[in-house]
């Protein structure tokens, strides 16, 4: 009963259909893949460099405060160095109250 | 039923063969002008890039590149207050006031305003912005931060500050002519800022990059170069500021009671040829260095105004002679109280009286020319012949080092004059006889203080030297060790036995107060010169006054030479007693009294 429902294949005849399923992309999808492709490696390039970029402008930053903050040192430094200046210490109320008390360490008795 | 039996509508018939086609032909065109314009793109991209490319490349150099010389940090000069470092030269960064005055509407207004911050005259600010033509006048220099921001804050078109780096003085003028200065152009100029202006200046760094509209350097940039700059070395002095300030201050003092044209001081530690003190007076201030109006102001006299040093040439004179063994120091000898040497008469002066046996300690505090003479003479066996000036040319020149620079880190340090031994027709006798009492050859006060301190070292000649350390490229400060540049200049019992001869020498010139030697050792010796002429001779009524000595505990610790130029006191003939020998005793005392040396154990 099977073999009744079999379809019958005579002589030089095809037992099966060749159909050919590829299927190939023309030349404008392949330039706009291309050109798609060209735009996604230039915005990871560009996203990349602004990236870098965004870095720079962080170092830069931080170089401006280290150059502020070494600038803030070297004036404190220096108000510092005024601050002990002898002349400034002569000239200061503390020592203007003081006693002049006349040396005797190297005069012989 | 059969499938293919089955009918379905037909379809409407809208596309033959020749639409098609042209469905074709219209996708083919429409290619071949995406290509078309993709070519012209890339051509266009082709020509820009690569045929243009060197135009195109530096025209969006000119604007995107930018070049900057990154300044490197002049290194700081420290000195030492007792045990401690100090700053004495700083960097500060100060601004200069500009305008433009094309943009200045209201010259008056501005001028004023600027003037009332900055203390300048505003009639003057007034006048130079008034100058159209121009475009950049300077208004003020070396405005601070806080004037500065006040000054910027009114928000006056076309007025701006422009950041400057200055040195600073904390310690004002003190030690001015030793430091020097540096100028506009960043150069170290005079003493020790121009003899190591390459350790000081640094190398400045160099960034070229690719910015941004606002100068910012665009870190993506392959071709961005970046060399750091190479921050100047700091220098610490062997000055000691406390020394420093109250030898400036006696010599200054001094100066002015003697109503002398000028004077110089050296302080120096013997025993490894440290400078702890060097004084000029007068002096100028180096953060107004602009304003000096004698250039002279700017020579470090005590390394650079050498002078003929006069009589306290005779205690290196009488060194050498207890050197070579042809004295000892409790010799006695008969002074004839004049030689004649080449047909001319030395003499003493009339204080000094006539013949008589002195000793060597007589010698010294009496400052018998004639006594120096002989001592020369025995040198020569008896008399002054080319041995005795060959013996005693060696010492000055290779003992005492008259003649050649010391080497100190200082600018514009001269050599002086000794005489050459060899017999010149030119009465070279008396030359020398002259030599060996301090005329007719010349030393700084730096020299002086050299050979002196080689003299009551127990022999030793240090090269005198201004620096203590220098920092390394981590920062950490290096020290100098001393340089020996002669040993056995004497020999270690000449050196123990100068010292109490000079000591016999303070103690019988009455000075005031006296110098307890129970607890300390001070000797020293004091010298009247002669000036010469620059046309030949001698000048009548003009002379200088020298002082050289010591002062210690145990031993000599410090060493002080002190020239005192013309000074009106004692009459000139006595200048070395009446002018320099205060500032000796005055700067011995305060060394003494401030702790600077311990008295004997």
């Amino acid at each position: 009963m099977a073999m009744g429902r079999q379809k019958q294949i005579g002589r030089n005849q095809n037992a099966v259909s060749f159909r050919n399923k590829e299927r190939t992309l023309g030349p404008i999808s392949n330039t706009i893949i291309l050109i798609v492709l060209a735009c996604l490696l230039g915005l990871l390039y560009l996203t990349q460099v602004t990236k870098t970029n965004a870095y720079g402008y962080q170092i830069n930053d931080l170089q401006e405060q280290q150059t502020q903050l070494a600038s803030e040192h070297e004036d404190l430094e220096v108000a510092s160095a005024r601050l002990q200046s002898l002349d400034r210490v002569q000239n200061s109320e503390t020592a203007k109250n003081m006693t002049a008390v006349a040396p005797t360490g190297s005069v012989r008795n | 039923m059969n499938p293919r039996n089955q009918s379905y509508p037909a379809a409407p018939i809208v596309d033959g063969p020749a639409a098609a086609i042209q469905s074709v032909r219209r996708i083919k065109l429409s290619y071949l002008i995406l290509m078309a314009i993709f070519a012209i793109f890339a051509l266009r991209a082709f020509y820009v890039q690569v045929i243009r490319y060197e135009f195109y490349h530096a025209s969006a150099l000119s604007d995107q590149l930018k070049q900057y010389e990154i300044p490197a940090r002049r290194g700081t000069i420290l000195a030492y207050d007792g045990a401690q470092s100090v700053p004495i030269v700083l960097n500060e960064k100060l601004y200069t006031v500009y305008a433009d005055p094309q943009y200045i509407k209201q010259p008056g207004d501005v001028a004023r305003t600027i003037a009332s911050v900055t203390g300048g005259n505003a009639s003057e600010y007034e006048r130079t912005m008034q100058d159209k033509e121009r475009r950049y006048v300077v208004l003020a220099k070396k405005v601070s931060k806080e004037k500065r921001d006040k000054i910027l804050g009114y928000k006056y078109p076309g007025v701006g500050a422009q950041e400057q780096t200055y040195r600073t003085y904390p310690q004002g003028t003190m030690a001015s002519q030793l430091l020097g200065f540096v100028n506009e152009e960043g150069a170290g100029k005079y003493g020790v800022e121009q003899e190591l202006n390459g350790t000081l200046a640094g190398t400045p760094g160099e960034l070229k990059a690719i910015t941004d509209v606002q100068g910012v350097p665009l870190a993506a940039s392959g071709s961005n170069i970046e060399s750091r700059p190479k921050a100047g070395r700091d220098i610490k002095l062997t000055i000691d500021i406390g020394i420093q300030k109250q030898v400036e201050d006696l010599l200054a003092k001094g100066v002015k009671i003697d109503k002398a044209v000028s004077g110089s001081a050296v302080v120096m530690d013997p025993r490894t040829g440290a400078v702890k003190a060097m004084a000029n007076y007068p002096s100028y201030d180096p953060a107004k260095y602009s304003e000096v109006e004698d250039g002279n102001l700017f020579n470090n006299d005590s390394v650079s105004h050498p002078i003929e040093i006069g009589s306290i040439m005779k205690t290196l004179t009488t060194a050498a002679a207890l050197n070579q063994g042809v004295i000892k120091p409790n010799t006695t000898y008969y002074d004839p109280a004049t030689y004649t040497v080449d047909e001319f008469k030395i003499t003493n002066i009339e204080e000094d009286g006539g013949p008589g046996t002195r000793s060597i300690a007589q010698l010294l505090d009496l400052s018998l020319n004639t006594g120096a003479v002989w001592e020369l003479m025995q040198m020569g066996g008896g008399e002054i012949n080319t041995k005795a000036r060959t013996t005693w040319y060696d010492y000055m020149t290779n003992r005492y080092m008259f003649g050649k620079p010391t080497g100190i880190e200082q600018s514009y340090e001269t050599e002086g004059l000794v005489p050459e031994p060899k017999d010149n027709g030119a009465a070279i006798n008396l030359t020398y006889a002259n030599t060996s009492f301090g005329q007719a050859m010349t030393a700084t006060t730096l020299q002086v203080a050299g050979a002196m301190s080689a003299v009551v070292n127990g022999g030793t000649y240090y090269r005198p030297h201004l620096i203590q350390s220098t920092s390394d490229p981590a920062g950490k400060m290096v020290d100098k060790k001393p340089e020996v540049v002669a040993a056995n200049v004497v020999s270690g019992e000449v050196s123990k036995a100068m010292v109490p001869l000079l000591q016999y020498v303070v103690d019988n010139h009455k000075i005031k107060p006296a110098f307890d030697q129970s607890r300390y050792v001070v000797g020293g010796k004091t010298g009247t010169a002669q000036i010469a002429k620059p046309t030949g001779g001698y000048y009548e009524n003009d002379f200088n006054g020298t002082y050289l000595g010591f002062v210690g505990g145990d031993q000599p610790d410090y060493v002080i030479a002190v020239f005192i130029n013309k000074p009106q006191v004692g009459k000139g003939q006595y200048a070395g007693t009446a002018a320099a020998q205060p500032v000796f005793a005055d700067i011995g005392h305060m060394l003494i009294n401030n702790g600077y040396v311990m008295p004997k154990h």
